[in-house]
């Protein structure tokens, strides 16, 4: 009886425990409206921009989760959004295709992803030099393509007409949703998502178990890139340019973002597709706070210094709660 | 006289699990106490709360006359209690010297930069200390076995003397020379008049090593049994709870098995780990692979699973398929249960549904892709109500398992997937005689069903008791075959290891 009570009383505080991201999620929604009425601002227009940023990091950081899940992470996300959205432009620019456009972006962010799992699983080296090398290469070879033909302009874009249909949020928030559960599905329903998770959380007993190690890396980036792609297009959906600045802080904020979600970033069984999407949206709404509330050209750094506040406090709280645990053997 | 140390009432939970209801325990000086109990009794969490490696929910201790209440293993060593932990617990990337001096490496230091020619002396006196002399303080940990590994760990922990010795199940990984090394340090705690807190499941070492004897059942103390006591069914009967006496190998003597081979290994070649060496494996067989620990019988059940490549030679399932690796291997229906559970076996941080499900999803994966809840659950079930694993439920964590129910559920794993060859390494080590004896009738109605068996172990007992065929390897190279045998005896065997 007491043993039932007590697994009751754990059941509980585990479930309350996975509930926080949700419930700092509302909060940090309460404060951004609090704080925008506080200083007279307009709500309706800073819903819209939590919303379209948060969307683009979502998205990214859901398809993340598939590597993050291995323990592993991918700091060229940013810049392979980046590449894959000048790329898009590219080609839209010469062939007027809006659907050859979605095409490439999606192709080259699969691509940009094979490439970096390519390297790091075949060739042994390690994800984050792989991806490190692949942020450098990318954001470089977009700035070229962006300088060379954006000219003075300092960016390229296409007709804001040709995606002006689709900036509204039952089609972005469809899009998201599709892929979340279509990311859900392939995580927690299918032998892939499972053997992901399993891989992250011992490698060395997954490859003695028949998991193949590098197929299932492989598998996790493709899953990335495809939210690489999405990412890149609804960018483009959002604002119909690209600078070699698009983009550019994501690989770092989904870092950020999957943890605020209730992630370990140590990968493996406690990942959850979820995490992405609070996350990403936490993160979104604790910056744009911090901006209003700062309100000064040292507002960004500030913002940064506190995210990473937050970000370290997470991350004790959920391997202090970890930790508590285990047992000795 | 007082004691050394004194817990009282010590309560501790795990999640659900409640792993000491209200245990007290003393320790006198020059005492040696043996702590006893089933998987999942208590003892290492009791032995694990004085030596500062977690705090009790509740309960007082007092360590030489004061209140004891360490902030860290490392402070309870400094304080005078110090443990020698049954798993690892040195680091790989780094020397000898660094592991036995990790939180002093001040001491060292000259002028700033850590002067490693003393460290690495004084680590060559802390091993010579207790005896050790073929590793050096300047040898990476890496290129050390489990065992010296071990010696490593004691040498450390002695340095410090402390006034008590805790010892959990340590032996299990050493050799007779590595624990003939820990018994003289044990005898040198007690007639220096410190103590030793001694845990370990061999009934006939405890007995022969400690003074006095507590058995723990289920978080609670049950008996405590003085030297001139000790008597090997009262104190099974005690740990059990039950009547539990005699062996608990098979009763047969005749060696069986079916004519069809299930897997065969040709001129295996592994580096100076496997010389040449050719064995059939036949269905409806346990064969017993034994030898001294780095005799090569733990590579050959890499290789025979596909997790090692030979550098020659074959091994091949009755189909003829070649086994390349351990996808292969499992398609062809073989299991490995491996010797190092806690890293290869099992991932520690998942649950027991996802350990057991993860090797057998293809049994009920709908079009070998989709894992539902509904077929999955029943699976999982199956198998920890076979193997009557004790647990909160099938999310439970495998890391809030006893040693024994961690060892149910690597075989769980493997029977749910119906493999039909199975190679456990090492498939007792480190569990009680109750799952022992579960193992062992498992292995037998196994046989029963026809499946192959490959046991590899380092206990000649249990090889003599359950193999139909008993092959011992030494220097990676077969010595001896020995068939089954009510005449077989362990001076015939040893020298054949030796």
């Amino acid at each position: 009886m007491a043993q039932t009570n007590l697994a009751k009383k754990n059941r509980t505080r585990e479930l309350l425990v996975a509930l926080l991201p949700v419930a700092a999620l509302l909060v940090l929604f309460g404060a951004l409206c609090l704080t925008v009425n506080l200083k007279g601002y307009r709500l309706d227009m800073y819903l819209k921009i939590v919303f379209n940023e948060g969307v683009v990091l979502a998205v990214v950081a859901t398809g993340a989760i598939f590597i993050y899940s291995l323990g592993s992470f991918d700091i060229s996300l940013g810049a392979s959004t980046l590449f894959s959205a000048a790329i898009g432009v590219m080609v839209y620019n010469s062939t007027q295709s809006l659907p050859l456009m979605i095409c490439t972006i999606f192709g080259v962010a699969i691509g940009c992803s094979l490439l970096s799992s390519v390297l790091a699983s075949v060739f042994h080296i390690p994800v984050f030099v792989t991806t490190v090398a692949m942020m450098s290469v990318l954001s470089a070879v977009a700035a070229q393509i962006i300088t060379a033909n954006g000219g003075a302009l300092g960016g390229i874009g296409i007709p804001a007409t040709v995606v002006a249909p689709l900036d509204n949020v039952p089609f972005k928030l469809i899009a998201l949703l599709v892929f979340t559960l279509i990311c859900v599905f392939v995580f927690d329903f299918t032998k892939i998502g499972r053997r992901l998770k399993f891989l992250g959380s011992n490698p060395v007993c997954a490859k003695l178990s028949g998991i193949k190690v590098n197929v299932y890396a492989i598998v996790a980036f493709v899953m990335a890139g495809l939210g690489v792609g999405l990412g890149a297009f609804l960018t483009l959906v959002y604002t119909p340019s690209v600078t070699p600045t698009t983009a550019g802080s994501i690989g770092m904020n989904i870092l950020v973002a999957i943890v605020f979600g209730g992630m370990p970033i140590s990968g493996g069984s406690r990942s959850r597709i979820y995490a992405a999407l609070v996350g990403g949206f936490s993160y979104i709404l604790l910056n744009n706070i911090l901006k209003i509330v700062i309100d000064s050209g040292a507002g960004y750094g500030i913002s940064q210094i506190v995210s990473a506040v937050f970000f370290l406090a997470v991350v004790y709280v959920t391997s202090m709660n970890y930790r508590t645990k285990l047992l000795p053997r | 006289m007082e004691p050394i140390l004194t817990m009282k009432h010590i309560r501790k939970t795990f999640s659900s699990t409640v792993a000491l209801g209200d245990v007290s325990l003393e320790l006198w000086p020059g005492e040696v106490r043996g702590l006893i109990g089933e998987n999942g009794s208590g003892k290492s969490t009791i032995s694990s709360i004085a030596a500062g490696m977690q705090k009790p929910d509740s309960g007082e201790m007092i360590f030489q006359g004061q209140p004891w209440a360490p902030k860290s293993m490392i402070d309870a060593l400094h304080r005078g209690i110090g443990m020698i932990v049954q798993e690892s617990g040195t680091i790989s990337g780094v020397t000898v010297a660094e592991n036995i001096f990790l939180a002093e490496l001040d001491q060292f230091k000259r002028f700033g930069v850590i002067d490693r020619r003393a460290m690495n002396r004084k680590a060559d006196e802390a091993l010579a200390g207790i005896g050790v002399k073929d590793v050096q303080g300047s040898t990476p940990l890496a290129a050390l076995d489990f065992q010296a590994r071990k010696l490593v760990e004691i040498a450390k922990v002695v340095m410090k003397q402390p006034q008590i010795l805790v010892v959990d199940e340590t032996t299990t990984a050493l050799s007779q020379t590595g624990r003939d090394i820990l018994y003289d340090v044990i005898k040198r705690f007690r007639s220096e008049g410190r103590a030793v807190l001694f845990i370990s499941h061999d009934l006939e070492e405890i007995m022969d090593v400690c003074d006095t004897l507590t058995v723990l059942r289920d978080g609670a103390r049950i008996r405590d049994f003085k030297k001139e006591e000790f008597e090997p069914d009262a104190i099974r009967t005690s740990m059990i709870g039950r009547e539990l006496q005699g062996d608990y190998y098979r009763s047969d003597f005749t060696p069986s098995r079916l004519e069809e081979i299930a897997l065969k290994a040709r001129h295996l070649q592994s580096g100076g780990a496997l010389k040449d060496v050719s064995i059939d494996f036949h269905k409806g067989e346990i064969v017993g692979i034994g030898g001294l620990s780095h005799c090569g019988m733990h590579s050959l059940g890499k290789v025979l699973f596909g997790a090692e490549k030979p550098e020659s030679g074959s091994v091949t399932t009755a189909d003829g398929t070649k086994i390349t690796n351990e996808t292969v291997a499992m398609k062809h229906g073989i299991g490995y249960v491996a010797k190092d559970r806690d890293v290869e076996s099992l991932a520690l941080n998942t649950s027991i549904r996802d350990n057991i499900a993860i090797a057998g999803m293809e049994r009920y994966a709908l079009g070998n892709f989709l894992v539902t809840n509904a077929k999955e659950k029943p699976y999982v079930d199956r198998q920890i109500e076979s193997l009557s694993i004790k647990c909160a439920g099938r999310d439970q964590l495998v890391s809030q398992l006893s040693g024994g129910n961690k060892q149910k559920v690597v075989f769980g794993k493997w029977i749910g997937r119906g493999s039909e060859i199975l190679i456990l390494d090492c498939p007792t080590r480190g569990v009680d005689i109750g799952v022992k004896k579960a193992m062992y009738e498992l292995m037998t109605s196994l046989k029963k069903e026809g499946k192959a068996i490959i046991m590899i172990s380092e206990e000649l007992p249990e090889l003599m008791g359950m193999a139909d065929r008993l092959i011992i390897m030494k220097d990676g190279v077969v010595m001896k075959e020995f068939p089954r045998s009510e005449s077989l005896s362990d001076a015939e065997i040893i020298k054949y290891m030796i």
